[in-house]
């Protein structure tokens, strides 16, 4: 069993020897005779250790997983994993209860099963978030248009009501796509379904939108909004959002997109530090951005996370799948979770909610629960609904209204991604360029003077086509033909 | 023979720099047939199938390849133009330096950038040239002045990649140089000031021939080096508006390499600027021989 060592295991326990991997050992390993052993590999360097071990063939884990869908499909491609299909039927019968058709199609590669994609249980992305208290000082609505938006981030920057001065950044922009996918998807013109399937462009495990029909009307807007000040000047140096952040919570931004409740969770602290430092401050949840069709639309989650596999050469293959059937099946996976009740969590209205007094002995117990559980992405409570209350019930009291407001929003008018049975060829080819060059055309079409537009658009665009982009779209194009048998 | 016996022990010193070239430089070697290779993970090296020069025409195929090449040898030249005559002018003055401690305590100062990593030069120039909060900004700003685009623009980019690299790497050129003038036969000073030489007459008469061939083989490397760069200062410094600058071999071979997972296409790159490196190394060295008499070969 490969397991994440992310250097965090608690003093005690070792990351092969823990409560947890005690508790899949007592549970699974002795009833069934088996002697489960997890072999640490470092999170950073997952997918290289991955491809040693991969390489080496005897030394491999009988279970290994990756997020990495290239890595995934590489292993396919060159005959390295397991054929699942008649394993899953016979001993996986909870776990394929568990993860259902949708989840399940992901680790098809060309119709064979070759992997057990884990399930992802919140599917919403994003949300947007603007300071209501400056709102409220100005007396304007909340705007729910891009329209509307430029009309207020114009108010913010020339009255300032929150008293910045001109390190005001009235719209919170970096180059992760939390910040600009929401903006772009709501300009984006409705389209068909051959349109969709053919012009959508996917790199990495994300659909991409430089080919739709509205994606230059995005870039306009954002153009508009930057040459006038808007946006934050550096947006294209923010790879990771920390200046975003940081002006964020020093009082100084007005309007932002980001992963919907990312303000709450205590981890980051990120509401509390901007209450802190600027009293009276209050940001709440928005839909900011309806589209053409009056809807909100943005980007979702597919519903697969990590991709759980079997090496060619393992000799337990049997065992693996009954290993995580084991984890789908009871109250398994709940417990390795959510760990002891009343000691861990309580019950309250079915849902789990975490003990926030919960002591370090007992935290410490389940401190890798997501490296253990890896049939799911998302903490399961045991139906839709009780996960999303558990989701919701993780952030500090005081925020939950908000942070189920957000979760509300990102849910609404998703764009689920598109899929073919097979993968794109060109997709993994040119993947990782053309994200960085998709990346290169936003910052260059929005910090360009208004008049240069035209030419950077046609000259990036160019230059993005004969980088794979017309690769991937013939071959979309062909698969698409074939698909709809015409 | 006899020789090797009587100094059996000097020999014995040598093995271990040896094994270490052994396993270290030439067994990856072996890896280099990889470039002519379809890799597949799940057989190996010896059991992936021949492809000939497949790996070389994907590469010279494609746009993004040459873009980094022209971008390498483009910051390198410019590099070599502006970072290394630096320690030396450094160095020199330095040298002619009367006060022993200043000497030191300037020698140290200009070192110590050499020790910071690049992630954290990368987080300091963010501080300094940024365009909304950078510090020297602000002082623009501040004094009525429109803010410079240091880091977005990429002529802009372009100074501040160079300046950086200066302050990072001069102070560690200027130590070499030291050491050398240090083999200076002071006599030939304390005779040139007898006859009268003034301080420029001795730089250039005593000081520069003096450590003539400690600059030719810096150069000489230097020039070998012109086809690789390092990633992490690239990488760093650079960002998505400067790519057309920014993007280099090594950020090229670790898109395509690591994070596409085309090993083949890699390795041939690799294969590539080693070849290349090669012929500027050996060039280099007999241009060298012909003007100056000076070579390392």
């Amino acid at each position: 069993m490969e397991i994440f060592d992310r250097g965090n295991t608690p003093s005690g326990y070792t990351i092969s020897d823990s409560y947890l991997t005690r508790l899949v050992q007592e549970r699974f390993g002795d009833p069934n005779h088996i002697d489960v052993e997890f072999v640490p590999v470092p999170r950073s360097e997952e997918v290289q250790k991955l491809n040693v071990l991969m390489a080496s063939g005897s030394e491999v884990p009988d279970i290994v997983f990756t997020y990495d869908s290239g890595t995934f499909n590489r292993y396919a491609e060159q005959g390295g994993l397991t054929e699942l299909s008649s394993l899953l039927d016979q001993f996986g019968p909870n776990l394929k209860a568990f993860l259902g058709e949708d989840t399940l199609a992901y680790g098809q590669y060309k119709g064979k099963q070759l992997a057990v994609p884990g399930r992802r249980l919140v599917l919403g992305k994003y949300a947007s978030y603007i300071r209501q208290d400056w709102l409220d000082k100005l007396g304007l609505p909340a705007p729910t248009n891009a329209d509307e938006l430029y009309a207020t981030l114009k108010a913010f920057k020339e009255k300032d009501p929150g008293g910045v001065g001109s390190s005001i950044v009235p719209f919170g922009m970096s180059i992760a796509s939390a910040q600009y996918e929401p903006l772009i998807w709501s300009f984006i013109k409705p389209l068909t379904e051959e349109q969709r399937y053919t012009l959508t462009q996917q790199l990495g495990s994300n659909d991409y939108p430089t080919l739709l029909p509205g994606f230059k009307d995005a870039l306009q807007y954002m153009n508009k909004l930057y040459n006038e000040g808007l946006i934050s000047k550096d947006f294209g140096l923010d790879k990771d959002k920390k200046k975003l952040w940081e002006d964020m919570q020093s009082g100084k931004v007005g309007f932002y997109s980001e992963d919907a409740g990312e303000l709450y969770f205590v981890a980051n602290g990120s509401y509390k530090n901007l209450q802190t430092n600027v009293p009276g401050a209050v940001m709440t949840p928005i839909d900011a951005f309806k589209n053409s069709e009056g809807k909100f639309a943005k980007p979702a989650y597919a519903p697969n996370a990590m991709y759980v596999m079997i090496p060619k050469s393992s000799q337990n293959a049997e065992a693996a799948v009954k290993y995580l059937d084991w984890m789908a099946s009871g109250k398994n996976l709940f417990d390795i979770q959510f760990g002891v009740e009343n000691e861990n969590y309580t019950m309250v209205d079915g849902v789990p909610v975490v003990k926030e007094d919960a002591t370090k002995e007992a935290s410490d117990r389940i401190y890798n629960f997501g490296d253990i559980g890896i049939i799911v992405n998302g903490k399961y409570a045991g139906s839709d609904e009780k996960n999303e209350a558990a989701y919701i019930a993780q952030t500090p009291k005081e925020y939950q209204a908000d942070m189920r407001k957000s979760v509300e929003i990102s849910n609404t008018d998703t764009i689920a991604p598109v899929r073919f049975d097979h993968p794109i060829e060109a997709e993994a080819k040119y993947g990782s360029s053309l994200s960085d060059k998709f990346q290169e055309f936003i910052v260059k079409a929005t910090i360009v003077k208004p008049a240069s537009f035209e030419s950077v658009y046609e000259s990036m665009m160019k230059d993005y086509m004969a980088s794979g982009g017309q690769a991937i779209l013939d071959e979309r194009t062909a698969a698409y033909k074939e698909m709809s048998g015409k | 023979m006899v020789y090797i016996r009587r100094y059996w022990q000097l020999y014995a010193l040598l093995l271990l720099p040896m094994a270490y070239f052994l396993i270290f430089r030439y067994g990856p070697m072996y890896g280099t047939q990889i470039a002519f290779k379809d890799f597949n993970f799940f057989q190996g090296i010896s059991g992936s199938p021949w492809i000939g020069l497949d790996a070389f025409r994907e590469v010279f195929a494609n746009r993004d390849f040459f873009d980094a090449l022209r971008n390498t040898l483009m910051l390198n030249l410019l590099d070599l133009a502006v970072s290394f005559p630096a320690p030396l002018l450094l160095a020199v003055m330095l040298y002619e330096m009367r006060s022993a401690w200043f000497k030191k305590l300037a020698q140290t100062v200009l070192y110590v950038p050499h020790f910071i990593s690049w992630v954290i030069i990368g987080g300091i120039v963010l501080q300094v040239f940024g365009t909304q909060s950078g510090f020297i900004n602000n002082m623009l700003t501040g004094l009525g002045f429109d803010a410079v685009p240091f880091l977005s623009d990429k002529n802009y980019w372009l100074i501040t990649y160079l300046a950086v690299g200066v302050w990072q790497s001069a102070g560690w050129g200027t130590i070499l140089y030291l050491a050398a003038m240090m083999g200076i036969n002071r006599e030939l000073f304390e005779a040139a000031e007898v006859d009268g030489a003034s301080r420029m007459r001795r730089i250039w008469h005593i000081t520069l021939p003096g450590i003539k061939p400690t600059v030719v083989t810096l150069l000489i490397i230097n020039l070998g080096n012109m086809v690789s760069i390092g990633f992490d200062r690239p990488f760093i410094i650079g960002n998505v508006a400067v790519r057309d600058y920014s993007d280099v071999l090594s950020t090229f071979v670790y898109r395509v390499g690591l994070q596409s997972g085309q090993i083949t296409l890699a390795t041939a790159v690799g294969l590539f600027q080693a070849v290349v490196g090669l012929i500027f190394l050996l060039g280099a060295n007999y241009a060298s021989r012909k003007l100056t008499d000076e070579s390392i070969l």
